[in-house]
C-alpha cells in the first residue's frame, strides 16, 4: 500500500457544525468566522476520521442515518471544509451527492446538461463533444428538450447520472444514488460503475444496500456517531454492521417465561469446532458441535430440544431429541451429557443464537432454556439465512 | 471538480461556469413568462413614466439651467438606469447565495461566481435597455450625447464593482444573519431618494450638501448626466472614486471568501 500514493488522504478530520439557536449565537459565530479567534457553539458531526484510498480502490461507507456519512463524503468532495484535520485529494473528483441537484426546473434537460457539466468543471468544448453521449446514456427520449420541472424524479436522476458518466473522474463520490431510478436504470448504473472500476476508477460509495457495497467495494468504513467504528474488507465490515442492526432490533426482547419447577436443567452448553476446541465463531460450511450437560432431579434422562435463531429472532431450525430416539448419556447420578453435530454448516455468514431447552422425560413440559451466541464467518453474495443445495442448469 | 484542498484549478477553468451562471440568471428571470426579456425593459420604463409624471407634473421639479433643451424625462432616465443596475445588481448578488443553497450544499465550486453572475446579468439586461432608451430619446430630439457612451461605460465599471463588492459582503452576512435582507431593502429606498436621481443635486439645501458629496451614488448620478447630457469627459476625481470602489470590492470579497467555506453549515 505504501508503494501507491494515496489518492484520497484524510487525517484526523473533525467537523463541527455551528449551533445557532439564538441571535447572539449567530453574531458570535460570525465574529469567530471572520476573525478566527473565538470558539463557537457547535455540535460534532465527525470526529477524528482517518481515511486513505489508493488509486483503483473502492471504499464503501456504511452507518446509520445521521452517523456522518454524508458529511464525510462532502468533505472529500470539497463541499464542506473540515473544522480540524487535513484533507488531501490528488485527482479529479466527481461528486454525485444528489443526482440532478444542480438542475434548474425551468430549463430543458439539454440546457441543464450544459450547466451541470460546467459545474463539474468541463469546458465549453468538452461539453459540446460529450453531450451526445450524455443524452444517449440518460435515454429519456424527447423529454430532453422539455423543462426539467416536468420530469419525474427518476428521469432527473437518469440525467444526473448520465452527466457524471462522461466526466471520467479519477475519484467518483456517490451518496445513495443507486437507490433511485427504476430497476433497469439501476442495473445500467451498476454496470457502468463496474466498468469504471475495472478501468482503474476509484469509488467512494455511501449506501444502505450492503449488496451494493459488497459488489462494488473492496474496502468499507463504518461510521458510527461520527467516528470510525470499523474499517477493513467490505465483507467483514458489512457483516459486523448487519450484526449490529440485528442485535439492536432484538435487544428489547424478553426471555420466554419458563415454567420453572423441580424439572430438568441445562447445567452447561457450549460449541466446539471439528477439532474439539471450544469456539463461538465458525467458518461457513465447517462443522459445529453443540455439547451440553443436563441435570435431572429424578435421575431420568430429559428430552432435549435445540433451536437455531438468527440474532434478530428469525427462527431457522429446531428439532427434538426424542424425534430421533436420542437418549442423553448418563454421566453420573442426575447428570446427562448430550451432543449435536452439524456437519457442514449451511448457515450464511452472520450472527446466530443456539438455544437448548430441557423438557421432562415425557417431552411435555419445558423446564429450562439456555442460549449461546455464535458467528458464522465467510463471504457470500447470497441472500437469506441458509444455503439451500442447488444447481444452475441449462433448461 | 475542483477541490478546496487542491488549488490546481486556474481561474480560466471557471470562466465557462461564470458564463453559464450569467446566462441562466438572465434567462431564468423571465423564463415561463410570455414576453420574456421584454419585461426587463418595460419595468424601468414604467418607473420612468411614473416618476416623470409625479415629479415634473405634480411636484414641478425642474431641470437645472446647465442642461439646455433637456426634458425632465431624459434628465431622470440618464441617472435612473445606472441606479437600477447598481441597486438591482447589489440586491440580487445579496440573494444569490441563498437562492443557490441547493447547489452550494452539493457541489464544490467558487461561490463568488454567483455574486459576479448576478451583477453581470443585471449589467447585460439593463445596459441593453439603457442604450435603447437613450437612442429613443435621441430620436425624440433630446440632446443626448451618444458620443459620451464610451466614457459612461467606463464610469459604470467602478460603479458595478461597488455593487459587486457590497453584494458580496451582504450575501455573506445574509447567510448568517437573515435580517440583513430587510435592512437593505429599507436602506436601498432611502438611498434612492437621498441621491440626486429624480432631482438635480443643485436643489439640495446647503446644510445637507456634505452628505451628498460623500455619497458615491450621487457622484455617479451627476457624472452620468454630465457625460451623456453635457458631453463632459473624465475628471481626476473619477480615479479617486474608482479607487474607492475597487477597495470596497476587495473588502467585500475578503469577507465573502472568509465566510464562504462555512456557507454550507448555515444554509
Amino acid at each position: 500500500m505504501a508503494a501507491t500514493p494515496a489518492l484520497i488522504s484524510l487525517k484526523g478530520v473533525t467537523k463541527d457544525y455551528p449551533k445557532i439557536s439564538t441571535g447572539g449565537d449567530r453574531l458570535r459565530t460570525l465574529a469567530a468566522l471572520l476573525f478566527r479567534s473565538r470558539e463557537m457553539p457547535h455540535f460534532r458531526a465527525l470526529e477524528d476520521v482517518d481515511l486513505e484510498v489508493v488509486r483503483g480502490e473502492s471504499v464503501g461507507i456504511v452507518g446509520e442515518n445521521g452517523a456522518g456519512k454524508s458529511t464525510l463524503l462532502k468533505i472529500v468532495a470539497g463541499v464542506v471544509r473540515p473544522s480540524r484535520g487535513t484533507v488531501d485529494v490528488n485527482g479529479r473528483v466527481g461528486a454525485l451527492l444528489e443526482l440532478g441537484s444542480g438542475f434548474h426546473p425551468e430549463y430543458t434537460g439539454r440546457e441543464n446538461i450544459h450547466l451541470s457539466s460546467a459545474l463539474m468543471g468541463l469546458s465549453r468544448r468538452e461539453v459540446r463533444e460529450k453531450i451526445g453521449g450524455i443524452i444517449e446514456f440518460a435515454d429519456i427520449g424527447t423529454h430532453i428538450d422539455e423543462p426539467v420541472k416536468h420530469y419525474s424524479s427518476g428521469m432527473a436522476v437518469r440525467l444526473g447520472f448520465a452527466v457524471a458518466t462522461v466526466m471520467s473522474p479519477e475519484v467518483l463520490i456517490t451518496d445513495e444514488v443507486l437507490a433511485v431510478g427504476d430497476e433497469s436504470f439501476q442495473k445500467k448504473c451498476v454496470a457502468w460503475l463496474e466498468r469504471y472500476l475495472s478501468g482503474g476508477g476509484t469509488l467512494l460509495l455511501c449506501s444502505h444496500s450492503m449488496f451494493h457495497i459488497q459488489t462494488l467495494c473492496s474496502q468499507a468504513l463504518w461510521i458510527h456517531h461520527g467516528k470510525v467504528r470499523m474499517s477493513g474488507p467490505s465483507f467483514d465490515v458489512t457483516r459486523e454492521y448487519l450484526t449490529y442492526h440485528e442485535e439492536k432490533t432484538t435487544r428489547e426482547r424478553v426471555e420466554n417465561k419458563l415454567a420453572l419447577g423441580n424439572g430438568p436443567r441445562i447445567a452447561d452448553a457450549w460449541m466446539e469446532r471439528d477439532d474439539g476446541t471450544r469456539a463461538s465463531t465458525f467458518p461457513r460450511g465447517q462443522a459445529l458441535v453443540l455439547q451440553g450437560i443436563a441435570t435431572e432431579p429424578d435421575d431420568r434422562p430429559p428430552v432435549l430440544l435445540f433451536g437455531v435463531v438468527r440474532i434478530d429472532g428469525t427462527a431457522v431450525y429446531g428439532s427434538h431429541s426424542n424425534e430421533h430416539g436420542f437418549v442423553p448419556k448418563r454421566l453420573e447420578a442426575h447428570r446427562f451429557a448430550f451432543a449435536v453435530r452439524f456437519d457442514a454448516l449451511a448457515l450464511l455468514p452472520g450472527k446466530y443464537k443456539l438455544r437448548v431447552h430441557a423438557l421432562d422425560t415425557e417431552g411435555l413440559r419445558l423446564h429450562d432454556t439456555v442460549e449461546r451466541e455464535f458467528v458464522v464467518t465467510g463471504e457470500t453474495r447470497d441472500y437469506g439465512v441458509v444455503e439451500l443445495a442447488h444447481e444452475w442448469r441449462q433448461p | 471538480m475542483a477541490h478546496l484542498a487542491v488549488p490546481t484549478a486556474g481561474p480560466g477553468r471557471w470562466t465557462w461556469l461564470l458564463f453559464s451562471f450569467t446566462r441562466r440568471e438572465i434567462v431564468s428571470r423571465y423564463a415561463g413568462s410570455v414576453s420574456g426579456l421584454a419585461w426587463t425593459l418595460f419595468h424601468p420604463l414604467a418607473q420612468l413614466a411614473i416618476f416623470a409624471y409625479v415629479f415634473s407634473q405634480v411636484f414641478r421639479v425642474g431641470v437645472p439651467p446647465g442642461y439646455p433643451g433637456v426634458t425632465y424625462v431624459a434628465f431622470v432616465a440618464v441617472a435612473l438606469w445606472p441606479w437600477i443596475m447598481f441597486s438591482e445588481g447589489m440586491t440580487r448578488a445579496m440573494g444569490s447565495v441563498g437562492a443557490n443553497a441547493g447547489l452550494i450544499k452539493k457541489v464544490a465550486f467558487p461561490h463568488r461566481l454567483l455574486v459576479y453572475a448576478s451583477v453581470l446579468a443585471c449589467c447585460v439586461v439593463h445596459a441593453v435597455g439603457f442604450v435603447a432608451v437613450l437612442v429613443v430619446l435621441k430620436l425624440f430630439g433630446e440632446p443626448i450625447r451618444l458620443s459620451g457612451l464610451p466614457v459612461a461605460i467606463l464610469l459604470m465599471v467602478p460603479y458595478m464593482l461597488l455593487a459587486a463588492g457590497l453584494g458580496a459582503l451582504l450575501a455573506a452576512l445574509q447567510v448568517l444573519l437573515r435580517d440583513v435582507e430587510h435592512v437593505v431593502q429599507v436602506l436601498v429606498t432611502i438611498l434612492f431618494y437621498a441621491s440626486p436621481i429624480l432631482y438635480p443635486a443643485s436643489i439640495i439645501p446647503a446644510a445637507l450638501r456634505g452628505w451628498v458629496e460623500v455619497n458615491p451614488l450621487a457622484w455617479f448620478s451627476e457624472r452620468m448626466r454630465q457625460v451623456l447630457l453635457q458631453g463632459a469627459g473624465l475628471v481626476p476625481n473619477d480615479a479617486v472614486v474608482a479607487l474607492g470602489c475597487v477597495a470596497v470590492f476587495f473588502a467585500g470579497l475578503w469577507v465573502f471568501n472568509r465566510l464562504s467555506p462555512s456557507f454550507e453549515d448555515f444554509l
